[in-house]
C-alpha cells in the first residue's frame, strides 16, 4: 500500500510515519477540505503533493496555480462559497500573497479558511529566514504553530473548525524541521462534510464580501477586533496551550511550537523535571493570556523559546508589565538565545544551563581531536545534476558574454535549480570592494555566473533599473526558469518593452518546477492531478506582450546556443531566448540514457580541464586525466564539444 | 533500550532518506516513538544528505544532539566522516560503505578526499568503532546497484545494534522497495548482514 492510499485512507486510529507536510495534508483531508490551491516552495511543496495525489480519489479539487496569490485566492475564493479551503507555501510565498491577506480578514470567511506556511530558520531553503507568525499577528487572525508531525496534523485539521467559528482565516506555521522531518501519528476519522457551496452577498454583514461596500472598510476592521477577544477565550481551552506548573519554582520556560520539543529534550538532559514551570504554546498568537499570567505571577525568571522572531517573547513582556510582575525573561531578545538562525535541542540546554545558573562542563580535549578532525571533512557542494540542461546554458552564457558582453556585465539571477549553477558555491571566502568604479572579477570556478539573485522574478525587473540607470560598462542580462516565468516575470516583461529597457533575458525552459521536486506548471502538459493540461509556450507569451527579439535554442548545443546568445547581446532592445530542453531527471524518468555514450581517450587528455569546467558532475579528473563515472553520466554529450582534443567524445 | 540515535548519511540520490523511513517506520509497527530529522544541502541529487533516526519513548525532536549518535550508517565515507565529527558519542560507530562518490569540489582541485585510513584515525580518535564494507559491490552482486542502502540496513541489523526486530525490517524493506526489485533488496539485505557477521 503506497503512502498516498494510507493517507486517503479513513483508518482512524492508526499510527504511521508522516513526513510534517503530509501531516498538515491529512489534516486537511480529516477536515473535509474541498479546494486545495498552492505553489511549489520548499519546505512546503509536499502539502499539496500529497494533497494532489489523494484528490481524484477523495473528489476534492487540487492545484499547482501559477503563484502564491493566485493559489491563495483560490482557497479564499471557496471559502467564500462556504466550503472549506487550504492554501500552502513557503515563508517567501506569503510575502505575494500580502495585499489579499491584509484586506480579507477585513470579511473573513464563511468555510474553513486555512494558510499553511513553511517558514525556514536557518534559511536552508530560502533567501531570508523572515517569521511568517508575525504576518499572522499583522493581520490579526490566529496562528496555531505545531511542535511535531502530530500536533500538525490535529493543528491543521482544528484549524477548519476555529475559521469557522471565529469566520477567520487561520494559519498554521511550520517550519523546516517540523515540515521535512517526520514522526509518528495516529490518524484521525475524515469526515465527510459534502457541503453545497452558497453565495450570499450580505450573509450576517452588509456587503460582506466588498471591502468597499458600506459598511466600509473602518467598520470591517471594527468586526475584525470584535473577534480578538472570542479567539483569546477560544486559544485558552486548546489541548496545544498547557502550563504544568507545580509548588513554587524560580523557573518558568515559555517555548512554542517546535521551540516546544527541544525545550523538553533539554530539561531532560540537564534533569531539570519537576523543577521548573514548563508553559508549551500552540498558539504564538493569540497568546493563552491567562496561563501567560499565571505562570509570571508564580515565578521570578522565564526562559522563551521560539524558532523564529522573538513574537512570544515580545507578548510576555507586554503582559509582564501589565501583570505588574517582577520577572526577569530571557530569550531572543535578551541575549540568551542567539537572534539568528535557527534553535536545535543543544543551543536550547546550552541557554537553559545559563538561565538556570548550572554551569556545564565542557570537554576541552574532545573540541580539539573534533577540531583536527574535521580539516579531513572535505566540501561537496552541491552542483547542478549530471547532464543539466542548465549547465549547458551556462556555459554558452559565459562564452557569449566573453565575446560580447563589454568589460563589467551584469547578469541579474532568479530562484530555481538555475540558481545553483549561478552563484560561487566553490568560491572561498572573498574580501569585500570599496571600488569606485565597475570591477570585472575572474569566474574561475564551474557556475559563479550570477552576479544578482532575491526573489522570484527579482532579476529581469533589476535588470531594467540598472539599463535606466544608464549602465554602460558592460552587458546587462537576467535569468529565469519556465516556472519562473508564468510566476512572476511577465509584468516585468510588459514594462520591459513598455519602458524601452535593453537587455537580454534568458528563460531556461526545462518544462518542469524542477528545484522544489518536479512539479507541474503551464509549460509541463499536465496538471496536479496528473490530468494532460494545455501547455503554454514562453515565446508566445513573449509575443504576445512585445518582445521583438525571441529565439529558442537547444542548451545541449553549445555552439548554437552561444551564438543566439551572442546575437542577442548585440541586439539594440529587449532579447529574449528561450533555452529549451525538459529537465535531464524527467527525460531519465522516461528513458534511463539520455544521449550518446562518451568515449574516453586519456592519451589525447591535455589537462586543459576544460571539462570539469563545465561543471557536471559526471565528469571526473583524477591525476589531472578528464575522465567520466559511468554510473552518473547520461550522454548529454557537452562535456565532448567542450574537450578540445577529442579525449572526451560521444559515441 | 531506552532511546537509539541514528544517522544514516549519504548522498543525494544514494537512498538514505527511504532507507532512514524504513527504519523509522519498523519501529513503529514494534510500537515504538520514531523521528526522522533530514538535513540535505540543497535537496538535489549529488549533495550531502542525512537523516537523523531517533527512536525511543520520549524523543520529540527531530535532530540528533552534539556527540549524540549511537550509530553513523553512512552510505559514502566522506559523508560518515562528516557526521561522525559532530555527531557521533563516545563510544559511538561508523558503519560505512568504502565507494566513495568524489565530490565536484574534488575534481576542480578545491579539496582534498581524505583517504580510508584517515577517517578510521579520526573516528578511532573521537572513540568510536568503525566497521567498513565495499556496500556498493554487494549491491552489484544482488543483482542492482541501487540496493546498497539496504546492504548497509542488513549491516546495521548484523551490528547487533537494531531497536527493532529482523523481520519487522524486513517487512518494511519489502513495502518500500519497488516491487520489481524486492528479491534484489532482500538479497542486498542478507548479504549485508553477513558480511558484517562475519567481521
Amino acid at each position: 500500500m503506497g503512502t498516498a492510499d494510507i493517507i486517503a485512507g479513513d483508518t482512524p486510529g492508526k499510527r504511521i510515519l508522516l513526513m510534517g507536510n503530509e501531516a498538515i495534508a491529512r489534516g486537511a483531508i480529516e477536515a473535509g477540505v474541498r479546494v486545495a490551491a498552492s505553489y511549489p516552495g520548499t519546505p512546503a511543496s509536499e502539502i499539496m503533493e500529497t494533497l494532489a495525489s489523494v484528490a481524484p480519489k477523495l473528489g476534492f479539487h487540487a492545484e499547482w496555480s501559477t503563484n502564491e496569490k493566485v493559489a491563495f485566492e483560490v482557497a479564499a475564493g471557496a471559502a467564500l462559497t462556504g466550503v472549506r479551503a487550504i492554501t500552502s507555501m513557503k515563508n517567501a510565498g506569503l510575502n505575494w500573497v500580502m495585499d489579499m491577506f491584509m484586506t480579507i480578514v477585513y470579511g473573513g470567511v464563511r468555510g474553513g479558511f486555512v494558510i499553511a506556511v513553511g517558514d525556514d530558520p536557518d534559511a536552508h531553503y530560502s533567501s531570508n529566514e523572515q517569521d511568517t507568525r508575525f504576518a499572522a499577528f499583522y493581520g490579526e487572525i490566529p496562528c496555531l504553530e505545531p511542535a511535531d508531525q502530530q500536533e500538525a496534523k490535529d493543528m491543521t485539521r482544528f484549524a477548519f473548525e476555529l475559521s469557522e467559528q471565529l469566520e477567520l482565516p487561520v494559519m498554521v506555521r511550520s517550519v523546516t524541521r517540523i515540515s521535512h522531518a517526520s514522526g509518528d501519528v495516529e490518524l484521525g476519522a475524515i469526515q465527510k462534510l459534502d457541503r453545497k457551496p452558497v453565495f450570499d452577498r450580505h450573509w450576517k454583514m452588509p456587503y460582506r464580501w466588498n471591502v468597499y461596500g458600506p459598511p466600509g472598510a473602518v467598520e470591517k476592521h471594527r468586526w475584525l477586533h470584535s473577534r480578538i477577544p472570542l479567539a483569546k477565550k477560544a486559544v485558552e481551552k486548546l489541548p496545544w496551550n498547557k502550563l504544568e506548573l507545580k509548588g513554587k519554582p524560580r523557573l518558568g520556560i515559555i517555548a512554542s511550537g517546535l521551540g516546544a520539543s527541544y525545550a523538553r529534550e533539554a530539561v531532560r538532559r540537564l534533569k531539570l523535571e519537576g523543577k521548573v514551570a514548563f508553559l508549551k504554546i500552540g498558539t504564538p498568537t493569540p497568546l493563552p493570556e491567562g496561563m501567560v499570567k499565571r505562570l509570571l505571577k508564580a515565578v521570578k525568571a522565564v526562559f522563551v523559546v521560539e524558532e523564529g522572531d522573538p513574537l512570544v517573547e515580545l507578548q510576555v513582556k507586554a503582559i509582564a508589565k501589565d501583570a505588574n510582575c517582577d520577572v526577569e525573561i530571557a530569550g531572543k531578545l535578551s541575549g540568551a538565545l542567539v537572534p539568528v538562525g535557527e534553535i536545535n535541542t543543544d543551543i536550547v540546554a546550552d541557554a537553559l544551563a545559563k538561565v538556570a545558573g548550572i554551569k556545564l562542563r565542557e570537554d576541552k580535549e574532545r573540541e580539539l581531536v573534533r577540531a583536527e578532525a574535521s580539516k579531513l571533512v572535505a566540501p561537496r557542494s552541491s552542483t547542478l545534476c549530471a547532464g543539466c540542461q542548465h549547465l549547458g546554458s551556462y556555459w554558452a552564457l559565459k562564452q557569449a558574454l566573453r565575446k560580447a558582453g563589454g568589460n563589467v556585465w551584469i547578469v541579474n539571477g532568479d530562484i530555481g535549480c538555475y540558481e545553483q549553477g549561478g552563484y560561487g558555491l566553490f568560491a572561498k571566502a572573498v574580501k569585500p570592494s570599496f571600488s569606485t568604479e565597475s570591477v570585472r572579477y575572474l569566474i574561475d570556478t564551474p557556475y559563479d555566473t550570477l552576479d544578482t539573485n532575491y526573489i522570484m522574478g527579482g532579476g529581469i525587473g533589476l535588470m531594467q533599473g540598472e539599463f535606466h540607470a544608464g549602465y554602460k560598462d558592460g552587458a546587462i542580462v537576467a535569468v529565469a526558469g519556465d516556472s519562473t516565468f508564468f510566476h512572476a516575470c511577465i509584468p516585468a516583461v510588459i514594462n520591459a518593452v513598455y519602458n524601452k529597457a535593453r537587455g537580454v533575458f534568458l528563460v531556461f525552459d526545462n518544462s518542469w518546477t524542477a528545484m522544489t521536486g518536479h512539479q507541474p506548471n503551464p509549460a509541463t502538459g499536465e496538471n496536479a492531478v496528473g490530468e494532460q493540461a494545455k501547455v503554454l509556450c514562453v515565446e508566445d507569451i513573449a509575443r504576445a506582450c512585445g518582445v521583438e527579439f525571441i529565439k529558442i535554442v537547444d542548451p545541449f548545443d553549445l555552439k548554437a546556443s552561444t551564438a543566439a546568445i551572442e546575437e542577442a547581446l548585440k541586439f539594440d532592445g529587449f532579447a529574449i531566448i528561450v533555452s529549451r530542453r525538459i529537465c535531464t531527471l524527467q527525460a531519465q524518468r522516461k528513458k534511463k540514457f539520455v544521449g550518446k555514450r562518451i568515449i574516453v581517450d586519456q592519451s589525447k587528455c591535455t589537462s586543459c580541464g576544460l571539462c570539469v569546467s563545465l561543471g557536471c558532475p559526471a565528469n571526473t579528473y583524477k591525476d589531472k586525466k578528464g575522465g567520466i563515472d559511468p554510473l552518473l553520466c547520461n550522454g548529454c554529450g557537452m562535456c565532448a564539444q567542450v574537450c578540445p582534443t577529442e579525449a572526451l567524445r560521444a559515441e | 533500550m531506552s532511546e537509539i540515535n541514528l544517522i544514516i548519511a549519504g548522498v543525494g540520490g544514494q537512498g538514505s532518506i527511504l532507507a532512514s523511513h524504513i527504519v523509522a517506520t519498523a519501529a513503529i509497527r514494534d510500537g515504538l516513538r520514531a523521528r526522522v530529522g533530514e538535513t540535505f544541502g540543497a535537496a538535489m541529487r549529488g549533495g550531502a544528505v542525512a537523516s537523523h533516526v531517533r527512536i525511543g519513548k520520549e524523543v520529540s525532536a527531530p535532530l540528533v544532539q552534539k556527540d549524540g549518535a549511537d550509530i553513523v550508517l553512512a552510505l559514502e565515507p566522506l559523508e560518515g566522516l562528516r557526521n561522525v565529527v559532530k555527531f557521533l558519542a563516545k563510544g559511538g560507530m561508523l558503519l560505512t560503505n568504502t565507494h566513495a562518490w568524489i565530490p565536484t569540489d574534488v575534481n576542480i582541485g578545491r579539496a582534498e578526499y581524505p583517504s580510508m585510513d584517515s577517517i578510521t584515525k579520526a573516528v578511532e580518535k573521537l572513540g568510536g568503532k568503525i566497521i567498513t564494507i565495499d556496500a556498493t559491490s554487494l549491491a552489484q552482486q544482488a543483482g542492482n546497484v541501487r540496493t546498497m542502502n539496504v546492504v548497509m540496513l542488513g549491516a546495521f541489523a548484523g551490528a547487533g545494534k537494531l531497536p527493532v526486530s529482523i523481520e519487522t525490517l524486513k517487512q518494511v524493506v519489502r513495502e518500500n522497495v519497488p516491487p520489481k526489485t524486492i528479491d534484489a533488496n532482500l538479497r542486498a539485505f542478507e548479504l549485508g548482514f553477513d558480511v558484517v557477521k562475519q567481521k
